[in-house]
Order: C-alpha cells, then structure tokens, then sequence
C-alpha cells in the first residue's frame, strides 16, 4: 500500500525516532510512506488560540499540496497535525467562500479529495487482512500495555465523522491483540495527559499525569502505549517528577506502537531508536525475553 | 469577581451574539446540565468557573469575568467539554474565541505564560514555516525572562532557567533534541497567505454539521 505521509514539526525534532519508525515498521509490513513536498507546521492548537485564519490557512496548504499528489491516503501519525488536519478538510468543505479565499493564494488547491488516516487506521487493514499477523516473528507474550489515546485521536473541535469509539477507543488494542501481547481495560485511556500545558503550567500537566499513572499501575499494566508524540513524550520525561510527587513505586516505559509493530515483526531495538527514552524501554523487552 | 450573576441586557446581546458568532457555538441551546463541568480535567483548578458557568456569564453579559477567569487560561484544550455536551456546544472554542477577545481587549493574561507560549509557537512557525522547538523555547524563555525582569522577579527567572535548563540537558543526552533547522521552500506563498491572520476575526462563524 502506497500512502502520502505528513510527519509534522514534533517527528522532525524531539520525537525524530517516531518519524523513522513510521518509515521502516510500516514499509516492513507493506505500506510504503511518502512525504508530502514541502509541508509546513499545522499550527496546532497554538494557532486557534492565536488567530482563527491562521488556524485555517496553516493546515490548508498541506491539504493542498495532498490533493494534488498522486495518493489518494495521507496518514498523520502526530495526533495534533491529524486532528487540525481533519478539522480544516472539514471546515473548507462545507464553507465554499473561504475554501476559495484559501485557494486564491494557493498554488497548489485543496479539492478536499484526500482521505486523512491516524496511523491507526493505515495499519488497520493490514490486521483485517491477516498480513500483520503473518508478519510477526515474536509474539509479545507478557506484555501489558494500557493504550493511551489522549486527547486527539478521539475528541474534535469540530463535528468530524471519529473513526474510533470516543470513550473506549479498540484502534490499539486490535493492533496488540495481533501481535500477542494482552492489552488491557482501564478508565483513563482517553484523559488528557497536560502535553501543552507541560512546560507553561508545569503542576497541572503533573496532576493530570499522576491521574493516568496511578490507574494504569493499579490495572497492573507493564507499559504505556501511545500514538502521540507529545503524549509520548510528556508521559517519559515528566514520569520520574510525577511519580517522585505523587508517590507512585512503579515507572512504565512509554513506548510508540511503531516500537512494539516493529519489535513483534523482528526489527532490531536499536535500529528502532529505543535507547531514546527516558524511561528504559529495554528492560521490560529483556525480561520479557522479546528480544535478543 | 462575584459569585451572584446581575443580569445587564444590553451588555448581554452583545456579547453573546459576539461570542457565539466567533465561536460558531449555539449558547443558547446550553440548559447547564454541568456535564462539562464534571468531565473536566482542570475543574480543581479552575475554582468557581466551570465551562457551563463561564457560559452563563456570557449569556448574563459578564464581560469582564468572561474575558478575565482562570479557565480561559487553564483550558488544556482536551475537547471532553465538547464530546460530553449533549447539545454539542463545543466550550474549548468558545474559550479559544474568550482568549483572542481577551487580547483584542488588552485585558493581562492571568497565565502570562500560558500567553507567551502560544504566541511564541505561532511567531516561530510563521517565520519558518515549521515549528523549531529550540527557536519556540528560545522565545518563549526570552518572553518570560523580560517579564520577570520587567516585575524584578529574579527568583522566578532562576527558577524557571533552572528547572529549563535541567529539562533541556536530559533531552540533549537522550538524543531528542535537534539543532537542523527545519524550513520550507515556499516560504514566499506561506506568508502571503497567513498574512492575512491577525487583519480580521474569519468566516468561523459557521460551523459544520455537528457530531453524530
């Protein structure tokens, strides 16, 4: 499968090893990614806060320059580029005056003709078909994880069809399920984490942290697993501070499901960028014995 | 700010109707069943004002408190409001509509912060056309040391250089942070056409189809 791919400013900085997972996990079970020409920063939810235009106009051109490439799937693993993304097809589609004020200084035009994809719904078919399954070389046997979808990949500013339950999304669960691992029920899968208030509000963003942690330790869950960058990386590098002023014994490595896709499938750790976590992401895989 | 809500019908009209026609948010089809409230992550630390009362301070013409309350400020932008509403108002964009208000108004920020960081992150990704998280921290710390200086809050600047600094070094050894810099070619047709953000409040006014 052939899709285009829009990583967003996160995957090209702290969370590079996301980006190079996207490529090489995906590319190992059969989809091949090509990045958009010259995309530029969605804006996220900065932009909405800033100035309504912005908010528009930033994802508008990405949106174009998908329309006029060659595929007709662009996957955004970035859970706040997927959402603003999806939000400004939406938008552009059902307001054909600034659709037009947008284009008017596009040279690439949007025509709303894209599917966007979380990178839950590009791997889905591949579970569907039964070629994820057969690509896997390691079951991940003994493997926890509490799937944690944060806010994004669920909930929208605006009405845009949620391809996932809202409350008690499976998009994860049915992934890890496949590769052998046991995923398991908890209450905070979709509570917000604090990522944009981490470093301006630094207490909240720990409270909110610690709300998460706790019951995903009392659910007896061994790991963390996310989509999200700033999730990701909110829920690494903050773990020690919320655990160290909530009192909370237990530390959980925080892993990418492009990680566990691509440990499952027989792709090195190394090559998969794991050694760059906060939180050892290679203890749990030794004791398990799902590498080496 | 008071508890008790006088109602003042003249302010009233106008600033819901201004609120609402920003916002793209029906306030009136609020009946504050507080659905919001109890689903909202930073309720603990937003003290009186919850989502449906902040709604209610609008429709009562409360212009000051509703454009001057700790949940405009604390709002994680979660979106729970919004998907547990059961008359879809959507109370994360009334607040990002408040924000924006807020600031035409020049009223202060309560998070001066929480201000600086939003602002920093556009004026980086306007400038490069991508986001490059150093130039966003970097401006966003400058912006916060300026104040701190400007209010002789040189524990505060410490403080927060420190805990930066300490944060910026773990990043560094675990190779998250990245000093390639991130810029589009068609640098050109992006500004042209984000130049026209900040000239007016947009056409957001209407809003699509509401959620199924």
């Amino acid at each position: 499968m052939e899709l285009a791919y829009y990583p967003g400013c996160s995957l090209k900085a702290s969370s590079e090893i996301y980006d190079a997972q996207c490529k090489r996990v995906l590319s190992a079970i059969g989809i091949n990614l090509h990045e958009l020409d010259d995309w530029n920063c969605c804006g996220a939810t900065s932009a909405s806060k800033t100035d309504d235009y912005l908010a528009i106009a930033m994802p508008a051109r990405n949106l174009g320059i998908a329309d006029a490439s060659s595929y007709a799937e662009l996957v955004i693993p970035c859970s706040a580029c997927y959402s603003r993304m999806l939000v400004v097809q939406k938008v552009l589609e059902s307001d054909r005056n600034l659709l037009n004020e947008v284009n008017g200084e596009l040279s690439k035009k949007v025509s709303g003709r894209t599917k966007i994809l979380s990178i839950l719904e590009a791997i889905r078919p591949s579970v569907d078909s039964g070629d994820l399954a057969k690509s896997v070389t390691r079951k991940l046997e003994g493997l926890k994880p509490a799937c944690y979808y944060g806010c994004m990949l669920t909930r929208f500013p605006y009405g845009v069809p949620v391809p996932d339950n809202v409350d008690n999304p499976q998009g994860m669960e049915i992934i890890l399920k496949t590769l052998g691992a046991t995923p398991l029920d908890w209450s905070y899968k979709t509570d917000c984490c604090g990522a944009s208030a981490a470093v301006n509000d630094n207490e909240t963003s720990i409270k909110l942290m610690s709300k998460i942690m706790k019951e995903a330790t009392a659910r007896q869950a061994n790991c963390f697993v996310t989509t999200c960058p700033m999730c990701q990386l909110n829920l690494d590098v903050y773990q020690e501070k919320v655990r160290a002023t909530y009192g909370i014994t237990r530390s959980m490595p925080v892993y990418f499901i492009t990680e566990l896709i691509g440990i499952a499938v027989g792709l090195p750790p190394s090559d998969l960028g794991m050694d760059r976590h906060f939180v050892d992401a290679m203890a749990l895989l030794r004791e398990l014995k799902l590498y080496g | 700010m008071t508890t008790a809500l006088e109602f003042r019908p003249d302010q009233a009209r106008s600033l819901a109707g201004e609120v609402m026609a920003r916002s793209g948010q029906n306030l009136n089809a609020c009946y504050q069943c507080r659905r919001c409230a109890s689903g909202c992550p930073v309720g603990e630390e937003t003290g009186y004002v919850t989502p449906d009362r902040l709604i209610r301070m609008i429709v009562l013409g409360k212009r000051e408190s509703a454009l001057d309350n700790p949940l405009i400020w604390k709002c994680v932008s979660c979106y729970t409001c919004g998907a547990r509403c059961p008359n879809d108002i959507m109370t994360a964009r009334i607040v990002d509509t408040l924000k924006k208000m807020a600031k035409e108004a020049h009223v202060p920020p309560l998070s001066p912060k929480v201000a600086a960081f939003h602002g920093s992150f556009i004026a980086a990704a306007r400038r490069s056309g991508r986001l490059n998280e150093l130039e966003f921290m970097g401006r966003y710390e400058l912006k916060n040391t300026l104040r701190g200086l400007w209010k002789l809050k040189f524990a505060e600047i410490f403080d927060e250089h420190k805990s930066q600094a300490g944060l910026g070094l773990t990043m560094l050894r675990k190779g998250r942070m990245h000093f390639r810099f991130q810029k589009i070619k068609g640098k050109q047709e992006f500004r042209r056409l984000i130049r026209k953000g900040g000239e007016r409040a947009t056409g957001l006014s209407k809003s699509p189809a509401s959620q199924e």
